[in-house]
């Protein structure tokens, strides 16, 4: 039951794959460079969006080595030429080596430096374009049974303006890098560095790559609106599609907003035109409510197609229909929805009691589609096939995870609890562990998934269990212990801090240490795979969603056929996946009636 | 009348644990009591949840050539309850949130009211009668007895409050926004340049536990952070809360609130206001040095010329420091950044004439010599190294 490919399952023959290109080295990179294919151009973001990975991570290394101890000044008397006189020296300013060499003038201002560059980029560059660019790129048009996105050209387009946006960035951060923070708050963001234009250059970078994200998000609208294969309704999609719709549905919505706010924020700065400084008649409480009415709606922008992913991981890979499937693709929406409206709760400790209330009551709405979409999860393993491998490893730790990320959010939402715990270590823990607990361990699940399908190869299923344990473990000790420092009392963006908060910043320094290795171990594992790694079949793992009936990797218009939908994605247990053995897939002998 | 309730129970160890000791203040107690009812409903559903996982991964791992087990993917009641429980205890956290937050504000009419002026990077506290705190302490001080050498960490002022007293804190800041933040009493409020914020809090009644092991002193000590990101040395604007005994606070008011020369009134001013960026041992900071000091064949100092952007030299003198002061954005200094705040607002004539003075004592080349100065220059000196 798969599609009516005329040459019957199993049966296909072999064509070029969108990877093979010409010979030669220059028409291979114009070759891609000019491509509207697509998958390659989902290939192109899956490398930048790693590659800014890999920088603000190593940002991230930078900023937990210097936590690793508080600053002590050391007095020594020494007798220097027959004169008793006081040595002064400082110990705990490790990041002194970096500072020299970007031009900082002391460890402090080289810390505030490399965590705005950590969050700018995992934020700007990395996380909101990570899963929809790259991932969703390449598969958003294969599930649907298309030949490419709605909107081909303009698909290249979104990732050279994701290129330059970036290039921006990493000019500021060659330019030495600024410390105003990702969220570039008000006034401090418009007086601080005030002769320098790398600021501006890294506003303009944020900015700019706003751009790129409402071209995906549009193209995405439209390709789910028109291209789906014939007999595919709405409710036959995958998930993946649903959370990838919802997050277009913001990025197109919420993304302006932050267009104006920072074009606003490079008015003031540059000419001096008062809306956010208090001396110059402005109020810079605004900025944070512009602020946030993007960036709240964006967290979405980054879990949602997360989300999406591990719903087809915990199908395919325990080969159960999912359970729920109306609750979970609506709970999309609902939380879509939901977004726009809870902005505040980012700024209770600065606006008046009223309005704090009422956010807080809204933000608790949040909760209730993610809890649906939790139990939904967790039902779907029930009586399942449970396979246990890279992409179903990353599906576990991220309900685990998550579930920490999201039951923690309660305390903050909550407003007297919030009151205590805003802008503390326990937001740091809180939102890395919904953001890298949860969209990240989806990305890596996700990446482990497609990846047979993407390149040809398989990767040593050794390595990316190990990798993957190593991130969990790594994982949970940087981040689990900085919910206890932000209850006992730690600021968050310290460079220094006071001596009770040490031993917990060791262990999370060693985490990150932990955490570093594994995601070596995944580097080494897809380059492995790349190199000398098992041609992979084109349905390894028995999937059902479209891009399982192609081959492993696709020709380059996808499929031979336009593909018609005889089945759902999740019609496990009456359908031997294509190109599958039906002995390795047996299927159940009273399937039930539902 | 739920929160009372839930707060009057004794914390136990795990809450203890989490917040590293209880909570000073009685709204900050029943936010902790919250929490920890909000964290045994997340313990609950994570164990409930991970442990289902876990048990149907073990349970339904698999086996070659078993197909998955038919059941329905679909369940209208189940899925209503496990729509409707999380949703109703939302609401329950919300209105315990809502209560609790309000008795974190609200503070009686007659309550001692702070005045608190954020300035990168330090905060200024005026007490109802216009005294300010001297006092400082740097953390962790050790001398070693063998070798003599000293390890300390930063120098954090001190501000004392009496015990079990309405406080209610008037906030503003004087250029970016900060946040005053007091984990003990469980609560923080952004300081904005343009409006007044604040909070309050009842101080808690000392009692043996909070005796010095000198066996004499009782008092209790609490960090004060700011918890909004403001720059450079936003690690360092942090200060203690000293909560003292009624007599011991009026003490204090009198004493600080004494006539002192300019040099010990222009210290005390540096203390609280210039010690985050401008250090008084010829060491290079933030800000330049105060002191006499020649560093990289730079020098510095009170009668030693300095160098501006731009090339010109210019005299160190009373009226170059009333400008560095009042105007710091003027001119600045070879090697430094203009980062730092316009103090106009925040001092009056005679604390400018007060640190000059200071700064002045602290050359070679200030009007040294007069006996005067001699004498305060040594008290400058003790009471700098006084609380060590």
């Amino acid at each position: 039951m798969s599609t009516h490919d005329a040459h019957g399952s199993g049966g296909y023959h072999e064509e070029g794959s969108y990877l093979s290109g010409p010979p030669g080295m220059i028409s291979k990179i114009w070759q891609w460079a000019s491509t509207v294919d697509h998958k390659k151009i989902g290939v192109m973001y899956l490398v930048s969006v790693l590659a800014m990975f890999f920088l603000g991570g190593m940002a991230a290394m930078a900023v937990r080595y210097e936590l690793l101890d508080p600053v002590r000044t050391v007095i020594t008397q020494m007798e220097v030429d027959g004169v008793m006189t006081e040595v002064i020296s400082t110990t705990g300013d490790r990041l002194t080596p970096i500072a020299k060499l970007i031009g900082a003038d002391s460890a402090n201002q080289a810390y505030n430096r490399l965590f705005t560059l950590h969050g700018a980029v995992m934020v700007f560059m990395f996380i909101v374009p990570s899963i929809p660019a790259s991932l969703g790129n390449f598969f958003l048009p294969i599930m649907l049974g298309a030949k490419d996105v709605a909107f081909p050209r303009l698909n290249l387009l979104s990732w050279y303006i994701y290129v330059v946006g970036s290039l921006f960035g990493v000019l500021s951060i060659i330019m030495g890098g600024v410390d105003t923070g990702w969220t570039f708050y008000t006034p401090y963001s418009t007086t601080t560095d005030a002769d320098h234009i790398r600021v501006v250059f890294m506003v303009l970078a944020a900015f700019i790559l706003g751009f790129s994200s409402i071209l995906t998000g549009l193209n995405f609208i439209v390709t789910v609106h028109k291209l789906r294969a014939p007999g595919m309704g709405w409710f036959d999609m995958p998930l993946f599609i649903w959370g990838l719709y919802a997050t277009s549905i913001i990025q197109v919505l919420a993304t302006p907003v932050i267009g104006i706010t920072l074009f606003l924020l490079i008015f003031e700065r540059v000419m001096h035109i008062g809306i956010f400084d208090p001396s110059m008649g402005g109020d810079p409480v605004l900025y944070q409510h512009f602020f946030w009415f993007y960036s709240h709606p964006v967290v979405y922008v980054m879990i949602l197609p997360g989300m999406g992913i591990i719903s087809e991981l915990l199908a395919v890979h325990s080969r159960k229909h999912i359970f729920g499937y109306r609750a979970i693709a609506f709970s999309s929406l609902g939380i879509a929805a939901v977004s726009f409206l809870v902005w505040g709760h980012h700024i209770f400790t600065a606006m008046g009691e009223l309005a704090a209330i009422l956010f807080s009551g809204l933000t608790f709405l949040v909760a209730i589609p993610t809890a649906i979409k939790m139990f939904n999860w967790i039902a779907t393993l029930y009586k399942g096939s449970i396979a246990i491998n890279t992409p179903m490893l990353y599906a576990l730790i991220f309900l685990f995870t998550f579930s920490i990320g999201g039951l923690t959010g309660l305390p903050l939402a909550t407003l007297s609890t919030d009151l205590h715990l805003h802008d503390s270590y326990y937001v740091v823990a809180h939102f890395h562990y919904v953001m890298m607990g949860g969209t990240v361990m989806a990305f890596m699940g996700g990446i482990h998934h497609w990846w047979p399908k993407m390149f040809g190869k398989m990767y040593n299923e050794w390595g990316g269990m190990l990798g993957g344990i190593l991130v969990f473990i790594g994982f949970n000790l940087t981040f689990f212990t900085q919910f206890m420092l932000g209850t006992q009392g730690m600021p968050r963006r310290y460079a220094n801090y006071v001596d009770e908060f040490q031993s917990l910043h060791v262990l999370s320094t060693y985490g990150s240490w932990i955490l570093l290795i594994g995601f070596l171990v995944h580097l080494a594992t897809f380059i492995h795979s790349l190199i000398a790694g098992e041609k992979a079949p084109a349905n390894p793992w028995g999937g059902l969603s479209l891009e399982w009936e192609t081959q492993s990797p696709p020709i380059e218009h996808n499929f031979h056929h336009e593909p018609v939908l005889t089945h759902g994605p999740y019609d496990f247990e009456t359908v031997v996946p294509p190109h599958c053995d039906p002995k390795d897939y047996p299927l159940p002998e009273n399937p039930s009636a539902h | 009348m739920m929160m009372p309730v839930l707060a009057s129970t004794e914390p136990g160890f795990l809450q203890k644990f989490i917040f590293g000791g209880y909570s000073a203040s009685r709204p900050g107690a029943q936010s902790d009591a919250l929490f920890m009812m909000i964290l045994w409903f997340s313990i609950f559903f994570f164990v409930l949840l991970m442990g289902l996982m876990i048990f149907f991964v073990i349970k339904y791992r698999r086996r070659p050539g078993v197909p998955a087990i038919p059941s329905p993917n679909h369940n209208t009641l189940l899925e209503i309850f496990w729509t409707v429980v999380p949703s109703s205890s939302m609401l329950v956290f919300f209105v315990l949130g809502f209560q609790s937050c309000t008795e974190k504000m609200v503070v009686p009419d007659n309550a001692m009211e702070l005045n608190i002026t954020a300035v990168k990077w330090s905060w200024d506290v005026t007490y109802p009668n216009g005294a300010k705190s001297p006092e400082s302490q740097p953390l962790s001080y050790h001398k070693d007895p063998v070798t003599g050498v000293v390890t300390k960490g930063r120098d954090f002022p001190i501000f004392y409050i009496p015990e079990n007293t309405d406080v209610r804190l008037k906030m503003i800041s004087v250029d970016v926004i900060h946040s005053f933040w007091i984990p003990d009493f469980r609560t923080k409020m952004d300081v904005i340049p343009n409006r007044y914020t604040g909070y309050g809090f009842r101080t808690p009644a000392l009692t043996v536990d909070d005796i010095m092991p000198d066996g004499e002193t009782i008092q209790r000590d609490m960090w004060i952070f700011c918890a909004e990101y403001c720059g450079d040395e936003h690690s360092r604007m942090a200060a203690t809360l000293r909560v003292v005994p009624m007599d011991v606070f009026e003490q204090k008011m009198m004493e600080w609130n004494k006539p002192k020369s300019p040099v010990v009134h222009g210290q005390q001013l540096w203390k609280q206001m210039c010690a985050a960026c401008h250090t008084v041992d010829g060491k290079a900071s933030t800000g330049p040095t105060l002191s006499r000091a020649t560093i990289d064949g730079v020098e510095f100092g009170y009668g030693y010329d300095a160098q501006l952007v731009g090339g010109t030299m210019v005299p160190r003198d009373d009226n170059y420091y009333r400008r560095a002061i009042l105007d710091p954005h003027s001119e600045v200094i070879v090697g430094y950044n203009p980062v730092m705040s316009d103090f106009s607002g925040l001092l009056d004539e005679d604390a400018v004439f007060a640190l000059i003075a200071f700064i002045k004592n602290l050359s070679d080349r200030g009007t040294a010599g007069d006996s005067s100065e001699e004498s305060d220059n040594s008290e400058a000196a003790e009471s700098a190294g006084g609380d060590s």
